[in-house]
């Protein structure tokens, strides 16, 4: 208890050296804490997004359908099915879609397209598409083989709301269709390739032309909970193996694939900050044992054996470290808590970089509670190492020569 | 009755390859319990080399040094530690008490470090400061205390570990007449009621005065060894 309470009492004998020890911890954490923070706040964002306006939690197909999207492969059982999600209670909504993979022609040119026929009531609760609508009404009821299509499609094709445009697919016994679907609203999410490959159109109309009658391509479930996906995936696969099953991790395995990366990333950056600051901890606490060389080597002379003058430094460095630890969790969690609430916008720095990516260039940073163990290994880590050069220091003075000093 | 430090033809060179100095040249000292010894000598003639060689500091070039029959000289780095921490008490010149504990925590570091249990340490500590009449001073920090008063404290923490004996390096030379008086009584007091066996290595007539062996080094060897019986009896402590 002694050793403890002088390796705190020794922190504090050169209270500026010390402070600014403190100090520079402090910012380390601040810089490496609001980085992660930044991090989880795109990929939350991003996994919202991905959930709820892209693939939704689980999606179910024709196992052979997404092979080559070839229209015949509907989902069997589709009433069963139905049945099945209206009864589950995870189940907060399902859409059924179906799907033709074609192209758009314009005036001014074409682009390859997936069409995606959509009961708009439906699909304005999964993936919420009246509210990425930009410009135009939406669907009307009253009128048919209207098209939602994305910005950059627009754009590229010259199109606004009102405008036709002409849609080729194949359908279901693979006869090459074309039908003119006239501009009902532009959308745009923040996921700009999709906003040019994904045009909506309403299923009742593309189901015509699929000759599909009912049928339907795609479910796409919401679930209540964004946890326990794979359960429900697992069960709904047991209960129907007929159909794929898919999470959105599996659907979107670059998000999952980011999200993993983003961790360690975050880490290796945190681990490069407090390695730089390791280099100050180390001139400090030398410092602090060249000072103090008689002292140590009196301790030694009374029979503090080295592995404890080894201990005491060590404390001493990770009591220094950990001091800082405290004042840069809490000004990062001030800084992240504002940037939270009122949300940082990257746009005039790489923006449309982001949105490309499908990520939102306003981002709303959340602050890594859960990571707060793995940080303060590194930051305890990082004392450690930066403590053993002046312990070894410490624990190879002589008491005769020390207290000569 | 065994010696408590039995030492033999110990010699000790620094800078041997250079311009070497002999410190310490085939000294054989025997010291018995309860004794009350100083070792004097000129500057340079080898006391305080002599101390660290037998308080285990240093290491002699020759010779054994046997304290209560356990060669010193042969015990590896990290054993030696431990057998200074429950065999040998120091009290250095300058005090060397830790600046950011108080004169209490001083005295109970080396009672943590032998891991004796807290009840023990509170109860040893009260009676060390009640020994050196430094009851109300306990929980003073080292710059707040007086020389003489750090210096008793510095006695406190070499008793601490209930030692065989207690090497003491100049230990008046900082303080002044009223404090080395003091500091001598409490000492010689130990001494009598504990049978606490005392070296100080000195210039101090007033140690030397209450001494009852006198050890006379010259160029590192004993030019004299002088038993004394006609020494002052210590006065009351306060």
């Amino acid at each position: 208890m002694v050793i403890i309470i002088m390796a705190w009492r020794n922190i504090w004998r050169n209270k500026v050296r010390s402070l600014i020890i403190i100090g520079s911890v402090a910012l380390g954490l601040i810089a490496g804490l609001f980085v992660l923070s930044l991090y989880k706040g795109i990929m939350k964002d991003r996994v919202n997004v991905v959930i709820r306006q892209e693939v939704a939690h689980i999606q179910v197909h024709h196992p052979l359908f997404k092979e080559d999207y070839d229209p015949q492969y509907v989902i069997t059982d589709k009433e069963k099915v139905r049945e099945f999600l209206v009864e589950m209670d995870e189940v907060a909504e399902f859409a059924t879609r179906s799907i033709g993979q074609g192209m758009v022609a314009t005036g001014t040119g074409s682009s390859g397209i997936q069409i995606v026929g959509v009961d708009p009531e439906k699909e304005n609760i999964v993936s919420q598409l009246n509210s990425k609508l930009i410009e135009g009404s939406g669907f009307d009821a009253a009128k048919k083989n209207q098209a939602l299509i994305g910005k950059k499609l627009a754009d590229k094709m010259h199109l606004k709301p009102g405008s036709k445009a002409i849609l080729t697919f194949t359908d279901r016994e693979s006869n090459i269709v074309s039908a003119a679907f006239r501009v009902a609203g532009i959308y745009q999410t923040d996921n700009a390739p999709l906003d040019e490959r994904i045009v909506f159109v309403r299923r009742s109309d593309l189901n015509i032309l699929l000759t599909v009658e009912d049928d339907f391509h795609e479910i796409a479930i919401l679930l209540k909970d964004d946890e326990g996906v794979e359960g429900f995936g697992t069960a709904m696969q047991s209960a129907f193996p007929d159909v794929k099953i898919e999470t959105w991790q599996e659907l979107s395995p670059e998000t999952k694939l980011m999200i993993d990366t983003t961790d360690q990333y975050s880490y290796i950056f945190i681990t490069i900050i407090m390695f730089a600051l390791s280099f100050g901890i180390i001139n400090a606490m030398l410092m602090a044992v060249l000072e103090r060389s008689r002292e140590i080597g009196m301790l030694l002379a009374l029979g503090m054996n080295r592995p404890r003058v080894f201990t005491m430094i060590l404390t001493e460095t990770i009591l220094l470290t950990l001091s800082g630890t405290p004042l840069g969790i809490l000004i990062s969690w001030i800084i992240v808590t504002f940037y939270r609430n009122h949300g940082l916008d990257i746009a005039t720095f790489g923006g449309e970089a982001m949105s490309s990516f499908g990520f939102s260039t306003v981002i709303y940073p959340e602050f890594p509670w859960e990571k707060m163990v793995t940080e303060m290994l590194i930051v305890v880590s990082a004392a450690f190492i930066a403590s053993l050069i002046p312990a070894l220091k410490a624990i190879k003075l002589q008491p005769v020569e020390a207290l000569q000093k | 009755m065994k010696p408590v430090i039995d030492a033999h033809n110990i010699k000790k060179v620094y800078n041997p390859d250079t311009i070497p100095v002999v410190a310490v040249n085939n000294v054989h000292l025997h010291v018995e319990k309860g004794e009350f010894t100083a070792l004097v000598g000129p500057s340079g003639s080898g006391k305080t080399t002599l101390l660290n060689l037998i308080g285990g500091l240093d290491k002699p070039d020759t010779g054994n040094i046997l304290i209560n029959d356990v060669d010193i000289t042969k015990l590896p780095p990290n054993q030696l530690i431990d057998f200074r921490l429950h065999n040998i008490g120091f009290v250095f010149q300058s005090f060397n008490l830790i600046p950011v504990l108080s004169a209490r925590e001083n005295v109970e570091l080396i009672m943590e470090l032998q891991h004796s249990s807290k009840k023990e340490i509170d109860q040893r500590v009260v009676n060390l400061f009640r020994q050196i009449g430094l009851e109300e001073k306990m929980n003073t920090r080292p710059a707040q205390l007086s020389g003489g008063q750090q210096q008793r404290v510095a006695v406190a923490r070499a008793l601490a570990s209930k030692p065989k004996f207690i090497l003491a390096d100049e230990p008046t030379a900082n303080l002044d007449s009223k404090s080395a008086s003091n500091l001598l009584d409490i000492m010689a007091k130990l001494n009598q009621e504990e049978n606490m066996t005392f070296i100080f290595s000195t210039h101090d007539q007033r140690v030397i005065e209450r001494a009852r062996r006198i050890i006379t080094l010259v160029d590192g060897q004993i030019f004299s060894d002088t038993a004394r019986v006609d020494v002052n009896i210590p006065h009351e402590v306060g």
